[in-house]
């Protein structure tokens, strides 16, 4: 048992968050919850664990959080907004096959080794829009997500977008299957992604492409740069979406701070077609990210497609920390007892202004 | 300007023969230094004095966008970086050494193996992937004793020409790794600061390149 002179304390890893940084949070979490709500978007509340099975695809089961509910049964706490989303969703369609956009902040579990400043509790606040085929919608997407970025302070946040598709046919049969190549290609490391081509025996074109990914980040020049190499029929094709998607975004004026990266893997496998990070050089880690995931739902046995997208509120938080986000000061009411401060207090209330009311004991 | 996680100790040494090749001399002798952080002459990049396996940390975390690192502290810190250029220097070998006598075939062994390393995440996480349950100890020098004095039944550790292995009755079971010094990039650092990266990574190269033809 803790004697009364222990500390009081959390486990590490969990999110603890009050004062100026929790009001920071707050701001922009709001920011975003009335972009989403200007593009027409409606909060859906989730469950906070469902059964191990919706979190199956996500890779590493050893960094969920499962429970044994009284019946025997596996439960994962939440890890994953997209996943648990989908099938809320798919219910849904199951009754009427419609367009949806629904948003959402929660939290997700995952574990996290410490010793990183990683956090196995983190807020997630981000948006889901369902049966939305086409180039449109991914420009929609990514003029969405500047636009939270914006709205909560972090302007000078890069946006960077890669390709699910390209990744998955540069690849190709032998490539995909292989963890520790994707591993390479995920930290951009050249000489290793050599060796373990020649090693997994890749032919030469394979090889050379992915041997070139690390440097394919940039402006538009890089759909030039990836041309060179000899590209099989679905690589080309996903490369011109791709190109596509930046000159819509060019054309409508929304190519600002976008990064090109055909390099990105993580996740290729999740994303259909574009997927985006959001990066900011005073954070070290991604602020948020999303794309295109069109197979999302056959695990339903439905054919919808999908894109979304969500920010870590916390890593947001602290890009934005700099502008020294401040409210409004509250007037300072001292009460010496009697009814006088109170009403005082009531009609700057009405007036919508913050107070401060110190009692009289 | 970048900052640079530079290790200090032996990694200093051989690093600022590529550094000055590449354009980057200090301000000062760094080896002679007590600051904690010194400019380049030419101003495009600060010097961050670490210890080495502190340097993946400094990297992932952003507060250097960029810093030379052991291939052999990056698997046992697994810090969430980019790592685009083999520096080529501090090459060693990441090795299971032991008595010559003992088990050879690390796979699938039934009853524990004892471990000894200054690596203990490396050693556990190899020895999972042999399905090989062992016990891992973590030790801060001279590792061999270890083995040699039957604390473990191996070590795992970094040779370079096998001198001290052999000096006390050791040999190289199974290879993990081959290790050297990496180009470290922090992955907001590499959007954010592009072109910056892009030509301390170019020049290095170019140092690199010149290096292995001397």
């Amino acid at each position: 048992m803790r004697g009364p002179a222990d500390q009081l304390s959390f486990p590490p890893g969990t999110e603890l968050v009050f004062g100026p940084q929790a009001a920071r949070r707050q701001f922009i979490s709001d920011r975003i919850a009335e972009v989403s709500r200007g593009w027409g978007f409606t909060e859906i509340i989730l469950p906070a664990f469902d059964s191990a099975e919706t979190f199956r695809d996500l890779g590493d089961e050893t960094e969920l959080y499962n429970l044994v509910d009284r019946e025997g049964h596996t439960l994962t706490l939440r890890a994953d907004f997209t996943l648990i989303a989908a099938k809320a969703l798919a219910m849904e369609l199951r009754r009427e096959r419609r367009q949806i956009r629904a948003s959402y902040e929660g939290r997700v579990y995952r574990f996290a080794p410490s010793g990183h400043g990683h956090r196995v509790e983190q807020t997630q606040r981000g948006l889901e829009w369902v049966n939305a085929a086409g180039a449109t919608y991914d420009a929609a997407v990514l003029m969405m997500a500047r636009e939270c970025l914006n709205a909560g302070g972090a302007e000078d946040a890069i946006i960077v977008v890669g390709h699910g598709g390209f990744i998955h046919a540069a690849l190709g049969e032998k490539g995909r299957n292989e963890r520790r190549l994707i591993e390479a290609l995920d930290h951009k490391n050249p000489s290793r992604i050599a060796q373990l081509a020649q090693r997994v025996g890749l032919d030469a074109d394979t090889a050379a492409l992915l041997g070139s990914l690390p440097l394919l980040t940039g402006g538009p020049e890089v759909f030039k740069n990836a041309r060179e190499f000899k590209l099989n029929a679905a690589a080309d094709a996903a490369l011109s979406e791709l190109e596509g998607l930046y000159r819509l975004l060019e054309e409508a004026g929304a190519a600002d701070r976008v990064l090109i990266d055909l390099g990105e893997v993580r996740r290729s496998d999740y994303y259909s077609g574009f997927m985006f990070k959001i990066y900011h050089e005073a954070v070290g880690e991604e602020l948020g990210g999303g794309g295109r995931y069109d197979r999302l739902f056959d695990r339903f046995g439905m054919d919808v497609p999908a894109v979304g997208f969500g920010f870590n509120l916390a890593r947001l938080a602290e890009a934005t920390s700099r502008n020294g986000y401040a409210g409004t000061p509250p007037t300072a009411i001292a009460s010496s007892g009697g009814a006088d401060a109170l009403k005082k207090v009531l009609e700057l209330r009405r007036q919508g202004k913050p107070v401060d009311l110190k009692g009289d004991a | 300007m970048l900052r640079m996680a530079l290790p200090t100790g032996r990694m200093l040494k051989q690093a600022m023969p590529f550094l000055e090749a590449a354009g980057y001399a200090p301000n000062e002798p760094l080896h002679e230094t007590r600051k904690l952080t010194v400019p380049s002459k030419c101003g495009r990049i600060e010097y961050l004095l670490v210890k080495p396996v502190d340097a993946p940390l400094y990297v992932e975390q952003g507060v250097a966008e960029v810093g030379v690192c052991g291939k052999d502290v990056l698997m046992e810190v697994g810090a969430d970086l980019l790592e685009p250029l083999d520096l080529g220097f501090a090459r060693c070998r990441m090795v299971v050494a032991g008595k010559p006598e003992i088990e050879r075939k690390l796979d699938n062994l039934l009853s524990p193996v004892r471990v000894a390393s200054k690596f203990p995440r490396v050693a556990q996480h190899y020895f999972l992937k042999k399905g090989t349950p062992c016990t891992v100890f973590k030790l801060s020098g001279s590792v061999e004793i270890g083995a040699v004095l039957g604390l473990s039944h191996y070590i795992v550790d970094i040779v370079e020409t096998g001198t001290t292995l052999k000096e006390n009755g050791l040999v190289v079971h199974e290879e993990i790794a081959e290790c050297s010094a990496r180009l470290a990039v922090n992955r907001a650092a590499w959007y954010a600061k592009l072109a910056e990266v892009r030509e301390l990574l170019n020049n290095l190269k170019q140092s690199v390149e010149g290096a292995s033809h001397d």
